[in-house]
């Protein structure tokens, strides 16, 4: 006999991407305050899934870090305490 | 005509003077290339994502600027032999402007000059305002789109 199936997860209300909901922001790599909101403390961009950023802005957002990064205006990494 | 954006960075321990010539050159060489210059901007030290050549802080400076590829690659050549400039990175914001559109955009910058000539603190003030100078910017460019 089968195990009983796992109880479902509960359903999470879906988050709404921050650029679709407010037109106003923009993405921008020089601006690292903004960008700032969307990378983990060691500095790794944050998955959609944490975010909730929609595909698009999503794609726009890590090409913005990316750039930030390479011009050392944000950190590959931050490693240690 | 297409429309680049050129971050560079250089030595923190640069007095002045380096700057002014290094200003001087990149503004000659913009010049012969005919390129249009919409803005310079000047960001002040800076501490950097991550050391580059030992160096934990670096000074930014910002090129905004209309032209033809090929000046791009010679700006690039120049920063690139400099020693002087720990990195840079140029960003193609635009592919094609039309001259009315180009014309309006050196207008607008022509009249930020202005007020900034008007409104500039005095230089003992520039390291400890450099969050807000860059806070002070992101909101201009965001009036600007």
């Amino acid at each position: 006999m089968k195990p009983p199936m796992k109880k479902k997860r509960s359903f999470q209300r879906r988050k709404i991407c921050v650029f679709c909901a407010d037109s106003g922001m923009k993405i921008d790599y020089k601006d690292v305050k903004t960008l700032n909101h969307f990378v983990t403390e060691r500095g790794k961009i944050l998955p959609r899934r944490i975010s909730g950023n929609c595909a698009k802005h999503q794609r726009d957002l890590t090409a913005a870090i990316k750039k930030a990064r390479n011009i050392a205006l944000m950190p590959f990494s931050i490693i240690g305490s | 005509m297409r429309r680049y954006e050129t971050i560079f960075i250089t030595r923190p321990d640069l007095t002045d003077e380096d700057h002014s010539t290094l200003q001087e050159k990149l503004k000659s060489i913009t010049h012969t290339l005919k390129g249009d210059l919409i803005k310079l901007e000047d960001w002040g030290q800076r501490k950097l994502g991550y050391e580059i050549r030992k160096n934990s802080r670096g000074h930014y400076f910002l090129l905004d600027y209309l032209s033809e590829p090929d000046l791009v690659k010679e700006l690039e050549r120049n920063l690139r032999l400099n020693d002087q400039v720990l990195k840079y990175q140029t960003v193609k914001i635009s592919n094609q402007v039309s001259p009315d559109a180009a014309r309006a955009l050196k207008e607008a910058s022509d009249i930020e000059k202005n007020k900034k000539g008007i409104e500039k603190p005095p230089p003992s003030e520039a390291v400890e305002s450099i969050s807000e100078k860059s806070e002070t910017l992101d909101a201009q460019e965001g009036s600007k789109k």
